[in-house]
């Protein structure tokens, strides 16, 4: 009777070994290490679902041949356009070269003049006053002034007002022709960069 | 022997007086004149073109220089002679230089504009030669 007690409790300390030891393999299989993947130079993201909207749910992550970078990575930068040197220009006033300006100034004839002459001589006046407008206004440039008045979304009033102020030397005339009534007078000036002071 | 010319350094003395006063003699004539000019030109049409020429009271400074030769037409006045050259001496004087003065308005697309060349009163050193006048500004 005594013995049959002493198998009963080896029996039952057996049993509980045996507990222990399977409850200790179910445990050593679930703390098995997670494999790492090795650092991936091209990976792929397949979304199974077909939108990646949820980037923690379902994604497989795929190595593609991992190939070892020796190059550094070139990160695309803007676009910086470049400043292209100015074209020369014909009419930029070169230390070597002369700059040759012509024009064409037009002048009409008074209506109550004494004799045709008296007209033509008059109507050149004009012109030259006119060519030498033309001079000043190329060489010194014109000032603008611009004014619009627009009321019930229409234009009421425009006033444009150009204004030209200069001192013209050495200008010469090249031809003078007088054609019905109108005088034109082609005149000329050259310029050179020694005339202005620096 | 003596000459007959008696007192020769004398005579020399006034022949070369008399020659140097030929050769100056141009000198002697010239004249300085302030003369200035305005034209007005009003919707490509002359408008007003005033000469003004006086004799100058007090001596001008300055050089000569662009000079322009005259007929004189047998005139000693200055006024007669620029008068009877008008083309040419008003020529001369685009030559010179001109202010120019232009404005230009255009209200409702309709345009108006006015252009005023003047020149300066200026001196100018006149010679008045027997077939010819000398006319030079100074600077």
């Amino acid at each position: 009777m005594l013995q049959q007690g002493y198998s009963m409790k080896y029996s039952l300390v057996l049993v509980t070994l045996l507990s222990v030891a399977s409850f200790a393999a179910d445990k050593k299989e679930d703390a098995q290490p997670v494999q790492v993947a090795p650092a991936p130079s091209n990976i792929t993201v397949v979304c199974p679902t077909g939108s990646c909207t949820k980037p923690a749910e379902v994604q497989k992550v795929e190595v593609i041949n991992p190939v070892e970078i020796s190059k550094p990575i070139e990160i695309a930068k803007p676009k910086v356009e470049e400043k292209k040197p100015v074209a020369k220009n014909d009419d930029v006033l070169d230390a070597k070269q002369n700059l040759l300006i012509s024009v064409v100034g037009q002048g009409v004839a008074p209506v109550n003049t004494s004799s045709p002459a008296q007209a033509y001589a008059l109507a050149k006046r004009a012109a030259v006053a006119d060519a030498y407008r033309l001079i000043a206004e190329k060489v010194k440039g014109v000032r603008i002034d611009g004014q619009d008045l627009v009321k019930n979304m229409m234009v009421k009033r425009s006033t444009v007002r150009t204004s030209v102020q200069a001192m013209v030397r050495n200008a010469n005339i090249v031809e003078t022709t007088f054609k019905e009534g109108l005088c034109e007078v082609e005149m000329e000036i050259t310029l050179s960069r020694s005339q202005f002071p620096r | 022997m003596r000459s007959r010319d008696g007192d020769h350094s004398f005579t020399f003395s006034i022949s070369t007086v008399v020659t140097l006063f030929l050769l100056l003699s141009s000198a002697l004539f010239a004249d300085e004149y302030l003369i200035s000019y305005r034209s007005s030109v009003k919707d490509a049409t002359l408008y007003n073109e005033t000469l003004y020429i006086s004799k100058a009271m007090k001596k001008c400074n300055g050089t000569p220089y662009n000079i322009l030769i005259l007929d004189p037409h047998n005139s000693n006045d200055l006024k007669t002679i620029l008068l009877q050259n008008k083309e040419e001496f008003t020529n001369f004087l685009y030559k010179i230089g001109l202010n120019v003065e232009h404005k230009e308005e255009t209200y409702n697309s309709i345009n108006h504009s006015s252009t005023v060349l003047t020149l300066k009163t200026t001196c100018f050193k006149v010679d008045f030669n027997d077939n010819s006048v000398k006319i030079a500004p100074l600077k």
